[in-house]
């Protein structure tokens, strides 16, 4: 009984191998309109029919799969387009941030027509601002390993920023001209009217130019540049430095004054260029005699320094 | 049960062996995983030898294999011969061992899937198929058959609840399934 079940057994392994064999062997060897091939064809016409029914049948469970494997597919997509927009942001940013630094250097660039290359330019780049309403300083990151000294005039492409105020050896703290200790000796436009421009007490963006003779005619819109002069010579800034727009006038008995709104954008301090001056020089002289001040007396202006205590 | 198979079987088989074949083509064979499309027909054609024996299982091999050959218009044969020795092996598995394992059905299928992967690709390559041996073939043939063990389970309680109930009965089952069933008396209780 058991060498009949086995020898069944084999039996039909065999047959079904050799028949799997043979209809291998003759569906390779024919052509393509070989007898196997049409029964291919016509099983698949019979069968064709019921399969569009399946397909159509099944048609919900296979959008049911679509529709998860197409929502795992979005889901991967989504954190793609996430990272590649945060990417993206990023370049964008930087992308931006080096536009205005180049914006901010070719309006430097064109500042240096105007003769302040002499001054020994070194270009640095604001790295913290005070942030209060009324902040007056900034700090750059440059400092005496490049040149830098006390009282040196700080300017950017727009104009007239500030000036140096302390000094380390890779850094900077810079009075921005709206410090109430500032004072610079400008005038308006071409005329030979000098005053002196100081920040204007309760507007901390706005400048005050007074002490102008009582015969100046200053009109609204007029430039204020730096006079590069003072009463008792040269002054710390070079002259001509464009400072600000007249923005109204002030009728006082014996001397004028206007109101000045700089042109620097003192909130949006990028790159800067600090005038550094050679040794032996007047600045450099100004520097010095700050320096050896007594500590703890109030800090003078480079102005005031310029006109009370240096002579020539 | 080898080589006898009631009417109440076959006809269960026969329905059971479309539906999965209409499934693996209208759907399955839409749905890639993992880049790779499930066999279906490989897993039936194992589990029908895994429960019914040698025999019916290279018998059902045989038939899957040339109705998915006709209906996907392949080379006829080839689906058949690799799915008959299939079958035949799973059953006399079945036959020589009867493997109780609860993980049984995942390991035959994870066998019978890539036997058949490899089958196929070794049968096409014997046929001169123009086809180098990559590492795409070699990926396609290890992620096939994970993504056909991770269908096994499944697929086997399906094929189970399908043809369970048109085999014979087996007194070694018949025993075990007192054994566990908690439920009744026993005879020592019996008044």
């Amino acid at each position: 009984m058991h060498d009949k079940t086995v020898r069944r057994r084999r039996a039909v392994l065999g047959l079904l191998v050799v028949l799997s064999l043979l209809l291998l062997t003759a569906y390779f060897g024919e052509a393509p309109n070989g007898r196997l091939h049409a029964v291919q064809r016509d099983f698949l016409a019979i069968v064709s029919p019921l399969q569009d029914g399946a397909n159509k049948a099944l048609k919900p469970v296979r959008d049911l799969f679509d529709w998860f494997g197409n929502a795992l597919h979005a889901k991967g997509q989504l954190a793609q387009s996430v990272k590649q927009t945060d990417k993206l942001r990023r370049e964008l940013v930087a992308d931006q941030a080096e536009k205005r630094s180049y914006r901010q250097l070719l309006a430097i660039y064109h500042l240096d027509q105007l003769g302040v290359s002499d001054y020994r330019p070194v270009t640095a780049e604001v790295v913290g601002k005070n942030p209060e309403l009324w902040y007056a300083t900034v700090t750059i990151d440059a400092g005496e390993s490049s040149g830098v000294g006390i009282n040196d005039p700080v300017i950017n492409g727009e104009g007239l920023v500030g000036r140096v105020a302390q000094v380390a050896s890779d850094g900077a703290l810079v009075d921005l001209i709206t410090e109430s200790s500032m004072g610079v000796s400008a005038r308006i436009g071409t005329s030979d009217a000098t005053g002196l421009l100081q920040p204007k007490v309760g507007e901390p963006n706005d400048l005050l130019l007074q002490y102008l003779p009582g015969s100046t005619q200053p009109n609204v819109g007029e430039n204020v540049v730096t006079s590069g002069t003072v009463s008792s010579g040269e002054s710390l800034y070079p002259p001509g430095l464009p400072i600000g727009q007249v923005t109204s006038v002030n009728e006082e008995s014996a001397y004028k004054s206007v109101n000045v709104r700089p042109f620097a954008n003192l909130h949006d301090l990028g790159i800067v260029q600090v005038l550094t001056s050679g040794a032996g020089t007047r600045p450099s002289n100004l520097s010095r005699l700050a320096t050896s001040l007594p500590a703890g007396q109030p800090a003078l202006s480079g102005e005031q320094l310029a006109s009370t205590q240096v002579g020539g | 049960m080898n080589g006898a198979m009631s009417s109440s079987l076959a006809l269960r088989l026969a329905v059971f062996a479309l539906v999965v074949v209409f499934f693996q083509v209208g759907v399955v064979a839409e749905l890639p995983v993992f880049g790779v499309n499930a066999d279906l027909c490989s897993l039936l054609v194992a589990f029908v030898g895994l429960m019914c024996g040698s025999s019916i299982g290279a018998a059902c091999g045989f038939a899957v294999g040339l109705f998915v050959d006709l209906a996907l218009l392949q080379t006829l044969g080839l689906t058949s011969l690799v799915f008959t020795l299939i079958g035949y092996w799973c059953g006399r598995l079945r036959e020589l061992r009867d493997p109780q394992a609860a993980l049984t059905p995942l390991i035959v299928g994870a066998a019978a899937s890539g036997v058949s992967l490899l089958g196929y690709s070794l049968v096409e390559f014997m046929l001169g198929v123009d086809a180098p041996v990559s590492f795409e073939l070699l990926r396609e043939i290890v992620l096939g058959t994970v993504v056909n063990t991770i269908l096994a389970l499944p697929m086997w309680a399906l094929t189970r609840r399908a043809l369970e109930r048109g085999l014979p009965e087996d007194p070694r089952r018949r025993r075990q399934r007192r054994t566990y069933t908690t439920g009744g008396l026993s005879p020592l209780t019996k008044p």
